[in-house]
């Protein structure tokens, strides 16, 4: 083929460019805003003072954004092992053959479809409800009397609700995913295991764990971003004002840059700009270890 | 060569469809005028709105844009923003030179947050003889957090207070409102007694509990100091956890006050006539509207005096927490004049009218002496009222602060937390 360069630039320079002012420059400018103490978004560089990483060590000293990172690393660790494993299991009964599996795979899916705001409507006003709440009668019906009196929705018990709620909309995305992978695998290779007299649970654990394992990845690496960008359920658990047991980082640079609840708090672009950098950080180290840690290359099917 | 021209053309076609992709639409989605126009010509007047097109308060400020336009002319842009979007957006909007000559919003961040944008607003005031019959009290609240002179033009006016339902009063054989803290315990007492819960409360304005408390015992600038300083152990911190206890250990408060999320305790709970009182601005008997039914019998008083305990900057029942929406004109504006006609238009006679009665709300203008039903319990608190607080009387001033706040206050709440206990654990956070 014949190589015409003045062609590749002028056919890519109109992706480059859109690429360079909607993502890279966005990108560098927060970067450089994380070392600067500057109150609005799009306050004019004049008005930035140079902080160095004054903004870094002020968000590691205040307590609050300290609990709103413990609360993301619990919602990633305990969220990703419960979603994970849900979906994964969901994943292999709904790829093993059962009856009205689009169905059910429907059902599962369905949250995703239904609003968050609606979900979690749902789950705070009815499930949760002390008063006629789905838990309430449920436990009610079956005689445990100290869990059916349960306030779900008190400080003890916040997070562990707002993390089922999560949860329970998220099984379905993953579900998909894993499902995908699955049904890549040849099936005459499952014909050949059972063949050779390996039973369902064998060829889990020897077939179709080591096969998925670039699909795994992908899940972790997908859970990781939601997961970071943990707002909106935190915001629907904690209206107006933010709440210790459901605070995220998200949360936090959204209060430090747009200001917190009715009140007219100091804006602070610059901490919400270091917040940023942090989550992204966070995202990169996650994918770094996944690539390093499962390597997935090895097999080929 | 031939190849070579068409790609040349394609290429071109290409990034002419991404330009026209990008380029900006100068009226979203709830844009009413103009909206075919990309650029909005310069004698449109556009104003970004607080309101969602479809509220009462939208819907009401349409009708009189649209009059306005009618009687002289002069076409309006309504952009229907809705409040985040105010929040997130008007600023970058107007840093970039965004031809917008009307905003609102609250009066606080109206003026705290954006008042470099602000145009004075004293001669057109004064032109117009605006003041004869505005809000005294708003009119100066306005020039008060304007740096002394005026930037906003106040309307759909709230006062913070407690909202009760008379009829369970009047079931308990309460006679008259409490004014003082030993007569609101009295009136608990008495609802205790006639079976019924005497308060709720939602997570959302939990932290406005405390800051009335605070500011009854210790005046606004007391608290935003004890927040600002960490100066957990004054001994009015302890009081008001004290008093906070006694009302907790007594049964007054709701047994599902550790567990609210808005909306469940003014939904579930005031409107469904299963507890008495709820500390909330005067919005409120228009958002549970719908569950409370047309029978309900709202009631209104201040937050009582408290004495006990009380130190010399102490505020009284004379002091509350009232504000409103108002109007700013973007000071690079070149119709200010039609702006402020317009504000005139909606904040004064007949749309004023129109604006409160729709929306349940207070009327700004003072000759509109009829105030619709619902709020009409909230007049003599508001009428009644010379010290302004802002929100929460200040125990929000610190958003590091507010969620440890709001979480040991509802654990005190909910009895799960003593007074020492409460004002431990707040010395703890703010080390």
């Amino acid at each position: 083929m014949k190589k015409n360069k003045s062609m590749i630039i002028i056919f890519l320079a109109p992706a480059v460019i859109l690429f360079c002012s909607i993502f890279l420059y966005p990108i560098i400018r927060t970067l450089v805003m994380s070392f600067f103490k500057i109150e609005g978004v799009t306050d004019p560089i004049a008005e930035w003072s140079f902080m160095g990483l004054g903004n870094y060590i002020n968000l590691f000293k205040t307590s609050l954004f300290r609990t709103s990172m413990a609360n993301l690393g619990k919602i990633w660790l305990f969220g990703g092992i419960i979603v994970m494993s849900i979906s994964l299991l969901l994943a292999v009964v709904l790829t093993s053959g059962i009856r009205f599996k689009k169905f059910f795979r429907a059902v599962i899916y369905l949250p995703n479809i239904v609003s968050a705001v609606a979900l979690a409507t749902m789950w705070l006003q009815y499930v949760y409800s002390p008063k006629f709440g789905l838990l309430k009668s449920f436990f009610t019906k079956l005689g445990l009397e100290t869990l059916s009196k349960t306030q779900w929705l008190d400080n003890e018990h916040k997070f562990g609700a707002l993390l089922l709620a999560y949860c329970f909309g998220m099984v379905g995305y993953h579900m998909l995913i894993w499902t995908s992978g699955i049904e890549r695998i040849s099936p005459e290779l499952f014909e050949a295991a059972t063949i050779d007299g390996a039973n369902k649970p064998a060829q889990f654990r020897y077939m179709t764990l080591p096969l998925l394992k670039g699909v795994f990845k992908t899940n972790i690496t997908m859970w990781s971003v939601s997961s970071v960008a943990f707002f909106l359920w935190s915001q629907l658990f904690s209206s107006v004002t933010a709440d210790t047991k459901t605070i995220t980082p998200m949360v936090y640079m959204y209060s430090k840059v747009f200001g917190a609840g009715n009140s007219v708090t100091e804006h602070d672009a610059g901490i919400g700009a270091a917040v940023g950098v942090i989550l992204s950080i966070c995202v990169v180290v996650v994918f770094t270890l996944c690539n390093k840690l499962i390597k997935d290359d090895e097999l080929e099917f | 060569m031939k190849k070579k021209l068409l790609s040349v053309l394609l290429c071109a076609a290409m990034v002419g469809t991404l330009a026209a992709g990008c380029g900006s639409k100068a009226s979203d989605s709830g844009s009413t005028a103009s909206s075919e126009d990309s650029k909005v010509s310069d004698d449109t007047l556009v104003y970004w709105s607080m309101w969602e097109a479809t509220e009462p308060q939208g819907i009401a400020i349409q009708e009189a844009v649209d009059a306005y336009t009618e009687e002289t002319g002069v076409k309006v842009d309504v952009q229907f923003k809705g409040r985040t979007g105010q929040r997130e957006g008007l600023q970058a909007a107007l840093d970039a030179g965004t031809h917008i000559d009307l905003f609102d919003e609250d009066i606080d961040r109206v003026n705290g947050s954006w008042g470099k944008y602000l145009m004075d607003l004293e001669e057109y005031a004064k032109a117009a003889d605006y003041e004869a019959t505005a809000n005294a009290g708003l009119i100066s609240a306005c020039r008060e957090v304007g740096s002394g002179t005026l930037k906003s033009i106040p309307y759909q006016p709230n006062v913070f207070a407690f909202f009760y339902n008379k009829d369970l009063f009047k079931q308990a054989g309460i006679t008259s409102e409490p004014t003082t803290w030993d007569e609101f315990l009295a009136v608990c007492q008495k609802l205790k007694d006639a079976g019924i819960t005497p308060i709720t409360c939602d997570d959302a304005y939990a932290d406005c509990m405390i800051g009335y408390h605070l500011g009854r015992l210790g005046g606004e600038d007391k608290v935003k100091e004890i927040v600002a300083n960490g100066e957990w152990d004054d001994p009015i911190v302890l009081q008001m956890a004290q008093d906070y206890q006694e009302l907790a250990d007594k049964g007054y408060f709701s047994e599902n006050i550790g567990s609210n999320v808005w909306p469940a305790g003014q939904n579930s709970e005031l409107a469904l006539g299963e507890v008495a009182m709820y500390l909330n601005g005067s919005w409120l008997p228009n958002e549970v509207a719908d569950t409370a039914g047309e029978d309900f019998n709202w009631g209104c008083f201040s937050y009582p005096a408290v004495t006990k305990g009380a130190i010399d900057t102490a505020t009284g029942v004379e002091a509350a927490n009232y504000g409103a929406q108002v109007f700013a004109i973007n000071k690079d504006s070149k119709m200010g004049q039609q702006a402020f006609d317009l504000i005139c238009k909606i904040t004064k006679g007949e749309y004023d009218e129109k604006l409160a009665t729709e929306s349940n709300g207070i009327p700004a203008d003072t000759s509109n002496a009829e105030w619709p039903a619902l709020v009409k319990c909230t007049k003599p608190v508001m009428e009644a009222c010379t010290t302004r607080y802002s929100w929460a009387v200040g125990i929000e001033s610190d958003e590091d602060m507010t969620p440890v706040i709001k979480e040991n206050f509802i654990k005190l709440m909910a009895g799960t937390l003593d007074a020492q206990g409460f004002v431990d654990a707040m010395k703890a956070a703010s080390k």
